[in-house]
């Protein structure tokens, strides 16, 4: 218990006093999460769409492709991207690998099929003539779309948040493809795994502790968002 | 917005699924200010009808819609036409944001929108439901309000997807006369699909049948409800007692409404041939059944059953015992001669026929 104890007064000193290793690690973090976020949301939510309303051979194993990808574990994630991007792998050119880079694109891949998966969960909770009743009222297509948007947008915001919370908080992927590089793709995850791994307790525990206010700062923010939206209508 | 051809319609409009037809109207044709009822049973093609003329088929559509007797483009019947679906789909939002979202889907303000829709919530009676959760509303006034949308718009074409249907049959004869009083007046051509011929006589000055995707019969209400032309029509109407020539020994086979079509309870019950109009057949008693306000008969005979309703409680000492022989009368029977609108039915209607009636359920259905 002295340990955890001990650890937890540290972390909260090294937080206050807040030196410049932590900070670059945390701003670190927040840079290649909420990109990969952004991707997932760019990419998912397209993806998510069509599987969701358009009409289409296949359209089941579609869903269910993507609803497997919502348990992609990062390790695997990881593997493939660190293939993918190996100097003498297909795209090895670019040198992206152990780059904050190659971190985006390895937490956008385990991003977008969350997002797809509870994009096409979201719109179809809505009931399926939504859209049709919109048209129905005068709207074009694409407006009809973006009223169905707007009437799933709790759920929406949700896979925002679903994603984001799967991306701050993987290790594999990051660890794999950024090589946890001091100064260059150190997260906040890979340098509390190094940290426990040394001993320093404390430093994981501070790590820990920013990690989670990140995410909950990010959440807060959009719950205000998703809330007060459905007060003000 | 004048002349003959002001309003809603098609030429040769066709719907498939795959290869399936399931539609074919050659021509139809509701004039501003006019409403047509679209009557056919479950499964006839009412609902894709509607969604084709409103460009919101899901299937294969050909053929033109016309708006005011020209083939119209996509944005300008969008414009035109307002739909209300069979189920009431709310958004999100108060009653009062869902009201004006088909003028705010036309680029209306929301302060503008709120002044032309107005009127149309009073009209209605939602005044008092204005501030509500659109969500937390019951079946009947999410109806309400669904209708409301679309009148809101103003629009030049209503088409009305079986908006009653579900409602509870007080809601539903409150809404229909709100409806009918809120079109009266309105340069608005209307179609209401429908199953259901109270409906259509409420609120239709013409009728069109619907069967199996084609339009068997169209017309003025009045005459189309009162004028089977053959069978499927003919349950349509009500007109559920087939006479074969057989059993009557005429020439066509002769239709019936159940509550034209009584037992004769006592030999001199009433003069047997007082019109011309009256038949009677023989069969035999199967069952009685009461149902408060009238009695149901079954009657079996020599070409099928026949089912006779009596106005309300007959008291089972009158009735003759199940099993045995007894006469039935029929009045104002019709013929099925032909689909030819023209030529005359066999029988004039009586005195007492609801022709030209209007308003909301004219009498129980059984």
């Amino acid at each position: 218990m002295d340990v955890l104890f001990n650890g937890l007064v540290d972390a909260i000193r090294l937080l206050l006093t807040g030196d410049q290793d932590s900070w670059s690690i945390t701003a670190l973090t927040l840079r290649v999460s909420l990109t990969a976020t952004a991707i997932a949301l760019l990419l998912g939510l397209p993806l998510g769409a069509t599987v969701a309303l358009a009409r289409f051979p296949g359209r089941r194993i579609a869903l269910a492709a993507v609803n497997t990808g919502m348990g992609l574990p990062p390790v695997v994630v990881g593997l493939f991207v660190t293939v993918l991007l190996w100097r003498s792998g297909p795209v090895g050119g670019l040198g992206l690998l152990y780059t904050p880079t190659a971190m985006v694109i390895a937490q956008a891949a385990i991003a977008t099929p969350i997002v797809a998966a509870l994009v096409a969960a979201a719109l179809q909770q809505v009931d399926p003539d939504f859209r049709v009743q919109m048209q129905a009222l005068g709207a074009t297509p694409i407006r009809a779309l973006a009223a169905l948007l707007g009437e799933a947008r709790l759920p929406l915001l949700a896979a925002a948040m679903a994603a984001f919370g799967a991306v701050v908080s993987e290790v594999g992927a990051a660890q794999m493809v950024g090589g946890n590089l001091a100064g260059q793709t150190r997260v906040l995850t890979t340098a509390a795994v190094l940290a426990t791994s040394r001993g320093q307790f404390s430093l994981a525990i501070a790590f820990g502790i920013i990690l989670l206010l990140i995410a909950f700062g990010v959440n807060l923010s959009l719950t205000l968002i998703q809330q007060r939206q459905t007060v003000m209508r | 917005m004048s002349g003959l051809s002001a309003g809603i319609g098609c030429r040769g409009l066709r719907v498939h699924a795959g290869r399936r037809e399931l539609l074919s109207v050659p021509e139809l044709h509701v004039a501003a200010g006019s409403t047509l009822a679209v009557l056919g049973p479950n499964g006839a093609g009412k609902s894709t009808l509607l969604r084709a003329l409103g460009l919101l088929s899901s299937h294969r559509v050909s053929g033109e819609i016309l708006l005011d007797g020209r083939p119209a483009t996509r944005s300008l019947l969008r414009d035109a036409i307002v739909a209300v679906l069979q189920r009431p789909i709310m958004r999100r939002g108060t009653v009062a944001a869902n009201v004006i979202s088909g003028l705010r889907f036309r680029g209306v303000s929301r302060r503008e929108a709120r002044i032309r829709a107005w009127p149309w919530i009073e009209a209605l009676g939602l005044g008092p439901l204005v501030g509500r959760d659109a969500r937390s509303l019951s079946i009947g006034e999410a109806q309400r309000v669904s209708i409301t949308r679309a009148l809101a718009v103003g629009p030049r074409v209503l088409l009305l997807d079986e908006p009653f249907s579900g409602l509870d049959s007080t809601t539903r004869a409150d809404l229909l006369a709100d409806l009918r009083a809120a079109l009266t007046g309105q340069p608005t051509a209307t179609i209401l699909v429908t199953h259901d011929r109270h409906e259509a006589l409420a609120l239709a000055e013409d009728t069109a049948l619907l069967i199996d995707g084609r339009i068997r019969q169209h017309g003025p209400t009045a005459e189309v409800l009162d004028r089977p032309g053959d069978a499927d029509t003919a349950r349509l109407l009500g007109y559920t007692n087939l006479l074969p020539p057989a059993l009557t020994g005429g020439t066509h086979t002769l239709v019936a409404r159940p509550e034209h079509t009584q037992l004769v309870l006592a030999p001199s019950d009433g003069p047997a041939d007082q019109a011309h109009d009256v038949r009677s057949v023989t069969g035999t008693l199967r069952r009685t059944v009461a149902l408060g306000v009238a009695t149901r008969v079954d009657v079996d005979t020599s070409a099928g059953s026949l089912t006779c309703l009596h106005p309300g409680d007959v008291l089972a000492t009158e009735l003759p015992p199940i099993g045995s022989d007894v006469r039935v009368r029929i009045r104002q029977a019709r013929s099925l001669i032909t689909a030819d609108r023209d030529e005359p039915t066999e029988t004039l209607p009586g005195p007492g026929d609801r022709q030209g009636t209007r308003g909301p359920a004219f009498d129980s259905e059984l």
